[in-house]
């Protein structure tokens, strides 16, 4: 919407005091659409993103652990890459996120900043249940490699998707369950392959939402 | 069914896109005033008589918070205000649907 051309079209209706019903559904729709737009931090862009971090980060990691016999766990530069790259996604988020929510305040700012505080916790004890892992004896292909790379996944997919479900956001519902399934499918890969699954699972589950996300927006532009 | 059934408050380009904005939000929630300024695109006076109509008519409520520069007003639909974007929204459909 252009805002100049805005401006002035609704001086003139407000002189003359009148809307047609057409004009109005019309404006309706534009507002409504450029609004959710406006204040909703999520873009088919910052999924194409996170599809690209999903396959360095994991891929970097494949990259180090494939050739290991026995395994012991991805290397420091594999890992350095792993949380630089998830390091940038999380920044674009925060940007995204805070661009969108400026000048919203109420009762969903609270809302997410306890919703950030439960995932926090839940990932805290994703890590604090794999030093127990290793504390208790277990092998480094189930501590360094299908443990931590399924249930970090796991816990995500399964947070956002109950987040998604509350806010009926159908779309973000499909999009967790899936990268809970492709989390859970690729643990049978092993403590090698596990690694390749989920880059390669989580980039396409990730391009299709990305997809699906900039198909939906073209339907309610048009519709508009 | 005609143009006159339609709330005469929301009949309006301007108004009816700061309570469209409004209800973009979730129950709750306030928009700052230069946030709904910059997203509709309208004059600081021309907001402020808008919003002034609407408050007058308790379809949305306005909150000053600090003092000075670090003044900020914030703005929220009220449910009486969402209930009358419904309606307009209900009557709007009836008369593109006679049309």
């Amino acid at each position: 919407m252009n805002g100049t051309s805005d401006r002035g079209k609704t001086e003139t209706y407000d002189d003359e005091g009148g809307l047609d019903p057409r004009e109005a559904a019309r404006l309706l729709a534009q507002t409504q659409l450029q609004a959710q737009r406006e204040l909703d931090f999520r873009s088919s862009w910052l999924s194409l993103l996170a599809a690209a971090v999903a396959l360095v980060a994991f891929g970097a990691v494949w990259l180090s652990v494939r050739g290991q016999h026995p395994y012991k766990g991805p290397t420091a530069v594999a890992l350095v890459v792993l949380y630089a790259v998830v390091l940038i996604r999380i920044c674009t988020v925060v940007y995204a996120h805070r661009r969108a929510k400026a000048g919203v305040s109420g009762r969903s700012v609270s809302q997410q900043r306890a919703e950030a505080a439960a995932l926090v916790v839940a990932l805290v004890a994703v890590y604090a249940l794999m030093g127990a892992l290793a504390h208790d004896g277990a092998s480094d292909a189930v501590v360094y490699g299908v443990y931590v790379a399924t249930a970090t996944l796991i816990v995500l997919g399964t947070f956002w998707a109950a987040r998604s479900a509350v806010r009926e956001d159908w779309p973000g519902l499909g999009l967790s369950l899936a990268i809970v399934l492709v989390a859970a499918g690729s643990a049978f890969a092993g403590p090698r392959g596990v690694w390749l699954s989920d880059g390669v699972g989580l980039c396409v589950v990730l391009l299709g939402y990305s997809a699906a996300e900039a198909w939906l927006l073209r339907a309610s532009r048009s519709a508009a | 069914m005609t143009v006159d059934a339609l709330d005469p408050l929301i009949h309006v380009p301007a108004r009816l896109q700061i309570v469209a904005t409004l209800a973009a939000l979730p129950n709750g929630d306030a928009l700052s005033f230069t946030r709904l300024q910059d997203m509709i695109g309208l004059t600081p006076g021309n907001l402020i008589t808008h919003l002034r109509k609407l408050e007058d008519a308790d379809y949305l409520t306005s909150e000053k918070t600090g003092n000075g520069p670090a003044s900020r007003t914030s703005v929220a639909l009220t449910h009486r205000g969402r209930a009358a974007l419904d309606a307009y929204t209900e009557t709007l459909r009836g008369l593109l649907n006679g049309l």
